[in-house]
């Protein structure tokens, strides 16, 4: 199956994905943390008639009871993005609404009754808020949305009030980072009404120098202006680290990365960690023309995350899933 | 660095928030900070979030001891967990909500796409005095200062003509 990984990411060296998502809950129902099991399946099926009818057609979606999906694959889906994990969590009375490359996701019963999910590869964020919009406007033709002129979209949290809409880039940004420049950025964002995390990793350390950035306010501001300020932010960004990457001493950059290559080619024991570690570097090989190998680095380290390798290979002790993480890098890598 | 507030204590809260905006920095000691409803970063986020609907909020709540029709959920109930407990919550509890409203987003007016009588309308004149100021922030923050005194004078015009 072509997953949103394998797909051509415009500014791909840089920005890995961007993912647009819109809280939606639907009028008469608590919302899902205190909605008793009848009020679940009574949403679930409400939601379930809209997207199988006519109008939701043309977009091939597929409505999916979660109780019908083994852990394994509940939990793959998080290591994929295309579900948090507050929905794979705590899953059984829960949907998910997906398309055929997963670009699609609309997890059912999550915090809110409905988040739509759009994520695709590299910088695309206009992109991504319209298919979001488009799904958004068939569910608000079909189903009672709440909704109130002054307070806009009704959330479970008073933080997504509004619009609603959470827009975030995914960066991979290993020179800004060994540069120290990532506080001063932490800093500068925060006060536009952005915050930026480590994707892998706990507290400040960003393992595989990943980095997203995600708007915070939702409330006084328009959908347009919240997605053109995340733009110019990303925009700045890859600029700076594209020009930090151009200056690096050659020799050392290519030290480093062909280390980093020989390692997961070679290795027959692979840590997650040392993955992320290693394969953030042949990105940067890659990106400097040090690498010139036909390499996905992204697909290698989401396909290289524990759930998704017992996907495959079946349930496996963290020994046995090293052993396999590192046979499946080096078919990757040829 | 001294709170902003108070004057006495070392600030040990610091506070970045954009209001109707304008991005603004808030440095408080934790006394002030907790007096401005302000939770301490190690309480938690559902505690935090609860902490900052305020004391007297829950108070009010509590003595009435209202319960929204829809879900039962009285005003210290969501205050405890930061959370509503269905959409008609925020109808029941307007008043009450409010001031935490404009504490997290800075405005209390929904801009943007909208939905009245099952039919969306998306918001295509991002012209109003809001989305101006906004832009305005955005661009000194960038130091596009021309672009940004175009933007200062439109505002004026428009405020003139209110």
């Amino acid at each position: 199956m072509s997953c949103w990984y394998n797909n051509h990411a415009p500014c791909g060296d840089i920005a890995v994905s961007t993912r647009i998502r819109l809280a939606r809950n639907i009028n008469g129902f608590p919302f899902p943390a205190r909605m008793s099991d009848e009020q679940r399946l009574e949403v679930n099926r409400k939601i379930k008639q809209v997207i199988e009818s006519e109008n939701f057609a043309p977009l091939s979606l597929k409505y999916i009871d979660m109780k019908d999906v083994p852990v394994n694959e509940r939990f793959s889906m998080l290591e994929r993005h295309i579900a948090s994990r507050e929905f794979v969590l705590n899953s059984d009375n829960k949907a998910i609404v997906l398309s055929e490359d997963e670009t699609v996701s609309i997890m059912i019963g999550e915090e809110d009754h409905i988040r739509i999910q759009v994520i695709l590869p590299g910088f695309q964020l206009e992109k991504a808020y319209e298919i979001a919009d488009e799904i958004d406007n068939l569910l608000c033709k079909s189903l009672d949305i709440a909704f109130d002129d002054t307070l806009g979209f009704i959330t479970e949290c008073p933080t997504n009030l509004g619009t609603g809409l959470r827009a975030s880039v995914m960066f991979h940004l290993p020179v800004s980072e060994s540069r120290g420049e990532i506080l001063a950025l932490t800093k500068s964002v925060n006060k536009v009404g952005f915050t930026i995390r480590g994707m892998y990793g706990e507290g400040s350390d960003a393992a595989g120098s990943l980095y997203q950035i995600s708007n915070q306010i939702t409330l006084g501001i328009s959908e347009k202006n919240a997605v053109d300020n995340l733009r110019v932010i990303s925009e700045q960004l890859i600029s700076k680290e594209r020009q930090l990457q151009k200056n690096l001493n050659l020799i050392k950059t290519e030290d480093l990365c062909m280390r980093a290559l020989g390692t997961l080619k070679y290795a027959r024991i692979l840590s997650s960690a040392e993955l992320i570690k290693l394969i953030g570097r042949v990105k940067l090989g890659i990106n400097t023309g040090v690498i010139k190998d036909d390499i996905n680095p992204i697909k290698i380290l989401i396909e290289g995350q524990p759930y998704m390798l017992m996907k495959t290979y079946g349930n496996m002790t963290e020994d046995e899933r090293d052993i396999s993480r590192a046979e499946m890098v080096r078919n990757a890598l040829g | 660095m001294l709170c902003e507030k108070c004057g006495k204590n070392t600030a040990t809260t610091h506070i970045h928030s954009v209001v109707n905006g304008v991005a603004r920095e808030m440095h408080l000691c934790a006394e002030c900070a907790a007096n401005e409803g302000i939770g301490t970063p190690d309480s938690g986020f559902n505690s935090m979030l609860a902490s900052m609907f305020g004391d007297a909020l829950s108070l009010k709540s509590q003595l009435n001891e209202v319960r929204c029709k829809c879900c039962g959920s009285t005003f210290s109930d969501i205050s405890k967990s930061g959370k509503a407990g269905c959409p008609e919550c925020y109808k029941t509890f307007y008043n009450e909500f409010l001031p935490y409203i404009k504490r997290v987003h800075g405005s209390v007016k929904h801009i943007g796409k909208s939905i009245g009588e099952n039919q969306v309308k998306t918001e295509k004149n991002i012209d109003t005095i809001d989305a101006l100021k906004e832009k305005l922030a955005r661009l000194v923050s960038e130091e596009k200062f021309e672009e940004a005194a175009s933007v200062r004078d439109k505002i004026r015009e428009m405020e003139a003509q209110k």
